[in-house]
């Protein structure tokens, strides 16, 4: 580029931010990322606790492992990284006699490959049939919730409890609360990309080679700097303000979500809770964006760390669906892929539960529901709690259930959404996230042209 | 008056992240659900600038 670089802001140094902003450093831009937190990686960052490296949000792990959208984007920008494939890729726990509801008596490991023994060869039948179907465009179930959906063709409380236990431990939502045709996208992209795998060094690993792909890039990456304005004029965000000052920029990302984003946007000299309110602000696309931020919900959830002298899963596996607890939907074990994660000989294990939006005001029985079942999943195992983690509201697990986020365009077109208000169809968590990105970076691409 | 001297508060923005609790070098704070901040406390106020929800404030509870 002869002329001065164009310059980008983004706010938040959340894995969206610093994809997006490592991409368009990359791309040539002059890249500020702001960051309101000493702390930078927003919800996939490592804390350390007691020589445990726990995390901000994240349980460590990549869904789709290392041939999936996150491991591909962050080979491409020349990160230096390592995933460790859970292999198998989960165990489910089920009870030791069937028609039982808990593990009180015992319980059964099995892979997830061999689940399907546990099923009649009616329902196994049932469960091929709709997936071939789906795959061929014979039926389209839309926006319907899943289990309301397959319930139509299957009836098994194995089944039920399972499909609860996946969505509460990959998206925390139950398999009600997300549409079908999420679910058999997400299903598309397991088969397409494989299953999880385990960050070596934890989230952080990820979050470190960013901010040193956007420094070798001439980017910086500023913390303690709160963004407390968009300003917007004549239709075009024109600068923020950050720690006080105003920044120009050509170019604006929101990685803080649609809505907090939205809420610090300066119109023409009028701050702007919600613009078609102020008068003046009759503009139909503000009414129409509005509306669809009142319909975004973000999703609740519970993180149980702890640490226990034994390791908890067999060699190679660090995954495990719970479907007979009491709330916990899965845990991750992650020093199965990387001990450096725990002290020498300890092990660390991180639950996650689902949390009903109106249970939030009863948190302290949901924690005491997972604790149980912690008691209940390893009885002959001394396991010490590290840590409880609850996540809701504007510092929830995702910023929009998945299946209902709607794009990363905003009424202005060089203010862009990133991050997990703005995830990609089918792609879990940070592969949404990922699927984001890369549509983001395909509309400031062409807006650049 | 109370001879109590103010600390830092939780307000009720606090979602029980329990981030805030790595980054006290004093053990002061505990969550299960909200934080908490004891006594110990030594008002080095360097909690605050952790919080990702603004809920952690010098002084005390109105
Ligand atoms: C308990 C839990 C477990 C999870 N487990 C996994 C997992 O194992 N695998 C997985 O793929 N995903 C997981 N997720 C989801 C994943 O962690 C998040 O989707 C992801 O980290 C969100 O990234 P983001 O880009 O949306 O930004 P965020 O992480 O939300 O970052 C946004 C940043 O913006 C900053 N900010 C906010 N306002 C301002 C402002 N005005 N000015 C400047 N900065 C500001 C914030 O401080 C924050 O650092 C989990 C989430 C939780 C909570
Ligand atoms: S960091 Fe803030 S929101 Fe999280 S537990 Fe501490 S006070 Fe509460
Ligand atoms: S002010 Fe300092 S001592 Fe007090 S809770 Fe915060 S970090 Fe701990």
């Amino acid at each position: 580029m002869t002329e001065k670089a164009k310059k980008a802001v983004v706010i938040g140094s959340g894995l969206g931010g610093l994809l997006t902003a490592a991409q368009l450093a990359k791309d040539g831009w002059s890249v500020d990322v702001y960051e309101r937190l000493s702390l930078i990686g927003g919800r996939f960052a490592n804390i350390e606790y007691n020589g445990y490296q726990l995390s901000t949000g994240a349980l460590h792990m990549v869904p789709h492992g290392t041939k999936g959208p996150l491991a591909t984007m962050l080979r491409e920008l020349g990160a230096d990284f390592e995933i460790i494939q859970s292999s198998p890729m989960a165990i489910v726990r089920m009870p030791k006699n069937s028609g039982e509801t808990d593990y009180k008596n015992g319980y059964e490991d099995t892979s997830h490959v061999d689940f399907k023994k546990h099923l009649t060869s009616k329902n196994k039948l049932m469960m091929v049939l709709l997936t071939l179907s789906f795959n061929a465009g014979l039926i389209r179930p839309g926006k319907v919730g899943f289990k309301t959906w397959y319930s139509k063709y299957i009836h098994d409380d194995r089944i039920d409890r399972c499909a609860d236990s996946f969505t509460g431990w990959a998206l925390s939502t139950t398999a009600d609360e997300v549409t079908t045709r999420e679910v058999f996208k997400i299903f598309r992209n397991v088969y397409k990309y494989g299953g999880p795998g385990i960050l070596v060094g934890g989230c952080q690993t990820v979050i470190d080679e960013l901010v040193r792909i956007i420094s070798s890039n001439g980017g910086t990456v500023y913390t303690d700097m709160e963004v407390t304005r968009i300003i917007i004029q004549d239709g075009k965000a024109t600068g923020v303000i950050a720690g006080g000052k105003v920044i120009a920029a050509d170019l604006v990302i929101s990685d803080i979500g649609h809505k907090e984003a939205w809420e610090i946007c300066e119109i023409d000299g009028v701050e702007c809770g919600g613009a078609s309110q102020v008068s003046g602000f009759s503009n139909p696309a503000f009414k129409e964006y509005e509306e669809k931020l009142a319909g975004m919900k973000p999703s609740a959830g519970l993180k149980i760390c702890f640490a226990s002298d034994e390791q908890i899963l067999p060699d190679g596996c660090s995954l495990m669906l719970t479907p007979y607890t009491r709330r916990i939907n899965g845990l991750n074990e992650v020093t199965i892929a990387d001990p450096s994660l725990a002290p020498p000989g300890k092990h660390l294990v991180m639950c996650h539960q689902r949390t009903a939006l109106d249970r939030l005001d009863k948190i302290d029985e949901e924690i005491e529901l997972g604790l149980e079942d912690v008691k209940d999943l390893f009885p002959d195992k001394k396991i010490e709690i590290l840590i409880v983690q609850v996540h809701h509201g504007r510092w929830p697990v995702n910023r929009a259930f998945s299946g209902t986020d709607f794009g990363n365009k905003t009424p202005v077109s060089n203010l862009l959404v990133v991050g997990d208000g703005a995830k990609g169809e089918g792609g879990i968590e940070i592969e949404g996230i990922t699927f984001g990105v890369r549509d983001a970076m395909k509309l400031i691409r062409s807006m650049d042209r | 008056m109370s001879r109590c001297i103010d600390k830092m508060y939780v307000n009720s923005n606090c979602v029980g992240c329990s981030q805030c609790i790595v980054f006290c070098k004093h053990g002061a704070i505990t969550a299960r659900g909200r934080a908490v901040i004891s006594k110990i406390c030594v008002e080095c106020r360097v909690c605050i600038s952790y919080c990702p929800m603004k809920a952690i404030q010098p002084g005390r509870e109105a």
